[in-house]
């Protein structure tokens, strides 16, 4: 049935945990060696030596470190992310009610930047050295260029303070509505989203295009292309279904390389509209030093970075029957 | 007679070794230029180097220069023709400004010609520093591909990009403090991951071709396969890489920056949008939101301009 072994799966899961887990190690290190701790931002001058002692005591700041490390280890396989100093509540309440907004934006900045991008360069492959070409190439790179958060002002200025079409701040209104039916949530989320996703594609859609680009080029040489033409096919038809699928598969490797870009746009794009997200979540907990809220932003963040990863090597398989994975051939 | 004529042919193998180089290079550069986008892309960092060699040249006014008013040398204005002058942030003549200032008094233009000289620092600094990490162990990767060398390789690369990029480099800013000099250690660490890949690639793909088949029959060492005929191949290559990672480091420091994670004493473009941010004057002062971003985007452009060109001189796909 399926072109991937089980054995395959099985050894792929495996080296994606071990990752997992040495993700997990660099991480502990590096946020222990952030200099103080969030205790000294809650520790008031008048407070005693013993009152501190006793701070670090209840945060658990006062072990060993090689038992704070297994503690973290342990836990946050079982999914027990402690609580945060900053917010005041368990780890995983924060970030379990910021992943869906997250997700929403972020998944849907990532299905429009693959979508325009590799149609955009199929077309340039397709069409290479033409001015056409030369022109959108050139502008897609200038794009390329621009700082995430600038081209989020630019925006914000034009479509929210000068013309007053979408709004530029948060997921949905703060006040004002009374009763929320599903409609109403929808247009006013859409009404939101609009500017943060066409920022985050604004850039994002180029990384494809750059990949899709070249790789259409080589294939527009390939033997079964000209079969395709010589059977008499359209060219629409030869260009969708005999080169561009298999152009595809440098993309997809690509995806993993732009989700990484994306997660750092939607960082930034995320402060810059007051996204209540994990990544305006993450810049404010790192810089505060909430080490229960940094980590588990970035043991979620690796998680979804592996999941993806592995669920583009199985996409391999789709898109070029030749590949095949540890299949016993 | 005997030292002149060895002198002579001295000289001739010189010259015999280097002309097919200077030939090619010439070939290639005529190549290049067909490339309009290459061109221009060389122009801007040209201008950009120029400013940043010469700030004072270029600059309206020295870096020193406030546009401020109400000092004791106004004080024979009325009040009345005190409120007429602009206040900064301001776009206008007064001030010999010639694209307004900012809140503080500073002349934009000359803010921005003095923040070019740290822009190209952390694009070359970063960008060269990654290479000389990716380059080297994705030759190495590749050259030993499907070895323990090449998965240990692949191994570490693969925890690397399970790490966010930018939230890791804001982690590691914070960890070692926030100077220019951090911030490039910091985005080296991070981009080498790209080139390392790419390259390993190129050299699995180059290490089956027939010249280095024969180059391994008549004996040729490991190091000398990769030396001269694996890395010559592989040069131009990493030049788009490096090419490429300048831009990105450029455009990663303007992001920190304006998360408040830059040197605050060292002019870069980045800090400027977050002065006009943290100042509270995106939406009136256009002309002092809008150059620090359009001078990101000329020289990060001009980066990636300057590395497809390359990449279709080194392999040109007609």
């Amino acid at each position: 049935m399926s072109r991937i072994s089980t054995r395959y799966l099985a050894k792929r899961l495996v080296v994606s945990y071990l990752t997992l887990l040495v993700i997990m190690t660099i991480l502990f290190v590096l946020v222990r060696s952030m200099p103080g701790s969030f205790i000294t931002n809650m520790i008031t001058p008048e407070m005693q030596p013993s009152q501190v002692e006793r701070l670090r005591e209840i945060w658990g700041l006062n072990e060993p470190l090689w038992k704070q490390y297994t503690n973290f280890m342990i836990n946050y396989q079982t999914g027990e992310f402690g609580r945060s100093p900053m917010h005041k509540e368990p780890v995983w309440d924060v970030v379990i009610r910021r992943l869906p907004r997250t997700l929403i934006l972020f998944g849907a900045g990532f299905v429009v930047a693959y979508t325009v991008g590799p149609l955009v360069g199929m077309y340039l492959g397709w069409w290479r050295g033409t001015s056409k070409d030369k022109i959108i190439y050139t502008s897609g790179l200038t794009m390329y260029s621009m700082p995430a958060f600038w081209i989020a002002w630019l925006f914000i200025w034009l479509f929210d303070f000068e013309l007053g079409l979408l709004k530029s701040t948060y997921m949905v209104d703060q006040f004002g509505i009374a009763d929320w039916t599903p409609w109403l949530a929808m247009t006013n989320i859409l009404h939101h989203i609009a500017l943060p996703l066409f920022s985050i594609a604004f850039v994002g859609w180029v990384g494809a295009m750059l990949v899709m680009r070249p790789s259409m080029n080589n294939v527009t040489g390939e033997d079964y292309v000209f079969l395709a033409r010589a059977k008499g096919l359209s060219e629409r038809t030869v260009m969708m279904k005999h080169a561009a699928r298999n152009a595809l598969i440098p993309v997809a490797t690509q995806a993993i390389v732009g989700l990484a870009f994306l997660i750092d746009g939607s960082v930034l794009i995320e402060s810059v509209f007051s996204w209540p997200g994990i990544g305006k979540l993450l810049v404010g907990a790192v810089l505060e030093q909430d080490y229960p809220v940094t980590q588990a932003a970035f043991f979620i963040l690796a998680v979804l970075i592996i999941v993806m990863r592995l669920l583009t090597d199985i996409a391999y398989t789709y898109l070029d029957p030749r590949i095949k994975f540890g299949g016993e051939s | 007679m005997s030292t002149q004529s060895e002198n002579a042919s001295a000289t001739s193998s010189v010259k015999e070794r280097w002309e097919p180089r200077i030939e090619r290079f010439k070939r290639g550069w005529s190549r290049y230029t067909q490339h309009k986008m290459g061109v221009l892309g060389i122009l801007i960092l040209v201008m950009y180097i120029l400013w940043a060699l010469f700030p004072s040249v270029f600059a309206p006014h020295s870096l020193e220069w406030r546009a401020f008013i109400g000092n004791d040398q106004y004080a024979y204005l009325t009040l009345q023709q005190k409120q007429q002058l602009p206040h900064p942030p301001a776009f206008g003549d007064p001030f010999f400004a010639p694209l307004g200032t900012t809140k503080s008094g500073e002349g934009v233009l000359t803010l921005l010609v003095y923040s070019a000289k740290n822009a190209l620092y952390i694009g070359f600094a970063a960008g060269i520093l990654s290479s000389l990490v990716g380059v080297p162990l994705g030759l190495i990767s590749g050259f030993y591909g499907d070895t323990w060398v090449d998965e240990t390789i692949q191994r570490i690369v693969d925890v690397m990009y399970g790490m966010p990029f930018l939230p890791f480099l804001i982690v590691l800013v914070a960890i070692r403090g926030i100077s220019t000099t951090n911030i490039i250690l910091g985005i080296a660490i991070t981009s080498w991951l790209n080139n390392c890949i790419l390259i390993r690639g190129e050299t699995l793909s180059l290490k089956e071709r027939a010249y280095v088949e024969s180059a391994r029959v008549a004996g040729a060492s490991d190091t000398r396969i990769v030396f001269r005929h694996i890395l010559p191949n592989v040069v131009p290559l990493a030049f788009v890489f490096l090419a490429q990672d300048a831009a990105a480091a450029i455009l990663a420091q303007a992001s920190l920056a304006y998360l408040g994670l830059a040197d605050f004493k060292a002019n870069s473009w980045g800090m400027m949008i977050e002065t006009v941010k943290a100042k509270n004057h995106i939406y009136d002062a256009p002309w002092w939101l809008i150059p620090p971003g359009l001078a990101i985007t000329s020289i990060a452009a001009a980066f990636y301009f300057i590395g497809f060109s390359v990449e279709d001189v080194a392999n040109p796909q007609e």
